[in-house]
């Protein structure tokens, strides 16, 4: 390795560490918190979240502008969409055919079958964002926030095709038969083999170290805090305990992370899919209930989608609210869900790729969707009275207008979203933080982590989110880079493989017997 | 000189350029190749590995894929054929175990050479290793 690649990596590092420690630094500094122990953690996390907004969030175009960092997200999922021809629309069908095994051959290199995989990554995308985050989004933005997260989720789509394919191409299967993936590896050997080893090998570095310390926003704090705001909705005399309730879910997540309780995880692996599809139910019965109503909500959340009144920033507002909670939602641009998407036992990138287009569908197109249409179906974010409601205790409240126990169904669903997303993103961190310190650490990341469940857990939502949020779209920063440039050689594979899938050749032996006696 | 050759001697692998590194050095120090052993410390599967998750993948497949990997390995490197310990813990405290339970004379391996942070959070498992094993170390440096 040259020299002044490893001073760069050296740099990074101080850098990580800093933003690290950056918290305990500033206990010591803050006197506006609130008070004691949980006062100075809150005011920690704030002060990290001001130097970050410093760095990600200038805003272009003035005051009302769009922060730096969403514009990044916003063009690449429309040039994606674009470059590659509206792959979101054409390739769907294709994706379903895929998922339902269609093509599954147990030859190909990897370790789970394109279901498998896209369950994996599922389980990291529908988190409790997908109750608490679209009503985070309408109380910021309006209904018409709603209206732009699904734009973002369609247009998401494309880059999560991008990225996907990426890490599906450039995976490393290592002796164990584990495979290794991820933006880590398709930055620093994809851009390699375009001849920008040392781009590569930064942005790698770069997003491993963002990659690492965002697990802890998205898929930790915000996590926890929503959990809590959702468990102690249902049981306020937990609303003063919640250091108990951190600490308890800390053990919990430990117990799987740390102590190889497999069961937990597996546990909850069930069960998320099974609360997805009860809360999918309850929407739709809540939407049966108003069914009259339910053109008006959705016209008002078109409406307000371009003319939003008592916004801030206007129509600019609602577009950089709603495409920011869907970033945070499916996770499209940022890179994470190619780590696990790299496992798919499949020998054509492309394929895995337009499996994992259908993430963003299901997750915002469909349950955000739902969640939106609920929200502003009942009418609670327009009323005074409720104004002090937020996140996942306002989607609780709009339920509760229609179905009254339906509260308790929020704390059970949102307390497993939140574990299976937060089991997922130690995972994502976890590797990024092997890639960047090898393996015989992880330990360290793990101790961090459990840390930061308790402190999601005891802080206010308000600097949680900021954190989460800035840390988790600058993951799109070295990630979306590296996709814009390789997007030739992602568009060369593309039209290589829809040629071939066009010819039938990759049809299963009796399945292209059979279609050439039927045309005869 | 024969009786300054080992009887057993141990050697760390874990796959990067480096580790095969002893092998030479290794061979040098016994009377036959039979008393080279091998092992290989893999780490536990996280939870939300979608091998773990969907348990596509069991330890046991894992062990018998490293040691394939490692006849396939060292047939290619002309080293023939020596047996390789699969175990999965840490790395530093299944090197010791193991050597203890063979009765290895000697334990092999190549100094890694981390420097800065990555050398701050573990140090580096020859040291520990150094500091730990029952028997002498030879770090190739």
């Amino acid at each position: 390795m040259k020299k002044p690649m490893f001073r760069l990596k050296h740099y990074l590092y101080a850098f990580a560490f800093l933003l690290i420690f950056l918290p305990q630094v500033a206990f010591a500094q803050e006197d506006a918190a609130p008070g004691g122990f949980l006062g100075s953690i809150e005011a920690g996390v704030q002060s990290v979240v001001d130097v970050l907004n410093l760095i990600f969030y200038f805003k272009i175009g003035g005051e009302n502008g769009m922060p730096f960092i969403v514009l990044w997200l916003v063009v690449g999922a429309i040039f994606f969409t674009f470059r590659l021809k509206f792959i979101n629309v054409r390739a769907f069908k294709h994706a379903i055919d895929v998922v339902r095994g269609k093509y599954d051959s147990d030859e190909d290199e990897g370790d789970v079958s394109h279901f498998q995989a896209l369950a994996a990554a599922l389980s990291g995308t529908v988190g409790i964002g997908n109750i608490a985050g679209v009503a985070i989004a309408i109380r910021l933005g309006g209904p018409g926030a709603a209206f732009w997260m699904t734009m973002a989720g369609f247009l998401g789509m494309s880059s999560k095709f991008a990225e996907c394919t990426l890490g599906q191409k450039y995976r490393v299967i290592k002796p164990d038969g584990t495979v290794g993936g991820g933006p880590m590896y398709y930055l620093s050997r994809g851009l390699s083999a375009m001849g920008l080893a040392p781009v590569g090998k930064a942005l790698a570095v770069i997003f491993a170290v963002f990659c690492a310390i965002g697990s802890l926003g998205i898929g930790n704090m915000f996590q926890a805090n929503q959990a809590f705001a959702a468990v102690s909705n249902v049981l306020p005399f937990l609303s003063s305990l919640s250091w108990l309730f951190g600490i308890v879910l800390a053990l919990v997540v430990g117990l799987v992370i740390l102590g190889g309780i497999e069961r937990i995880g597996a546990v909850a692996g069930v069960l998320v899919p099974a609360m997805a599809v009860i809360y999918a139910l309850a929407c739709l019965w809540v939407m049966l209930v108003k069914l009259p109503e339910v053109p008006g909500a959705i016209g008002t959340i078109i409406a307000t989608a371009f003319n939003p009144e008592a916004v801030a920033g206007g129509a600019v507002g609602a577009i950089v609210i709603g495409f920011q909670r869907a970033a945070f939602s499916n996770e499209a641009g940022l890179g994470s869900a190619a780590i696990a998407h790299s496992a798919a036992k499949t020998d054509e990138p492309v394929r895995e790729g337009i499996v994992a287009l259908l993430e963003p569908f299901i997750d915002t197109m469909f349950i955000c969707n739902l969640t939106a249409i609920v929200i502003v179906l009942t009418g609670v974010y327009a009323d005074p009275t409720a104004a002090d409601l937020n996140g996942a205790q306002l989607s609780a409240a709009s339920f509760e207008t229609v179905i009254g126990w339906f509260p308790y169904v929020i704390a059970v669903a949102g307390f497993l979203f939140a574990l299976s997303t937060m089991i997922s993103w130690s995972y994502y961190g976890q590797q990024s933080w092997a890639y960047l310190f090898g393996d015989g650490t992880v330990n360290i990341y793990k101790g961090i982590f459990l840390f930061c469940v308790f402190v999601g857990s005891v802080v206010n939502l308000g600097p949680i989110l900021d954190f989460s949020d800035i840390m988790a779209l600058a993951m799109s920063l070295p990630n979306l880079l590296g996709c814009f440039l390789m997007s030739g050689l992602i568009a060369r594979e593309l039209a290589s493989y829809m040629a071939r899938l066009k010819s039938g050749e990759m049809l299963p032996e009796p399945q292209l017997a059979q279609e050439t006696v039927l045309r005869r | 000189m024969s009786w300054l050759k080992r009887k057993s001697v141990l050697i760390p692998i874990d796959f990067s350029e480096l580790s095969y590194q002893a092998l030479g050095p290794a061979k040098e120090l016994v009377e036959d190749v039979s008393a080279l052993k091998l092992i290989h410390v893999l780490s536990p599967l996280h939870p939300a590995d979608p091998a773990a998750m969907w348990d596509t993948l069991s330890d046991d497949d894992r062990k018998q894929k490293v040691k394939a990997f490692t006849h396939d390995k060292l047939g290619e490197m002309g080293h023939g054929e020596l047996p390789i310990e699969v175990v999965i813990g840490d790395p530093t405290s299944k090197i010791v175990d193991y050597a203890q339970e063979i009765d290895a004379d000697l334990i092999v391996m190549p100094s890694h050479g981390r420097k800065g942070v990555k050398r701050f959070l573990i140090g580096s498992i020859a040291e520990q290793v150094v500091r730990l094993s029952h028997c002498p170390v030879l770090i190739l440096k």
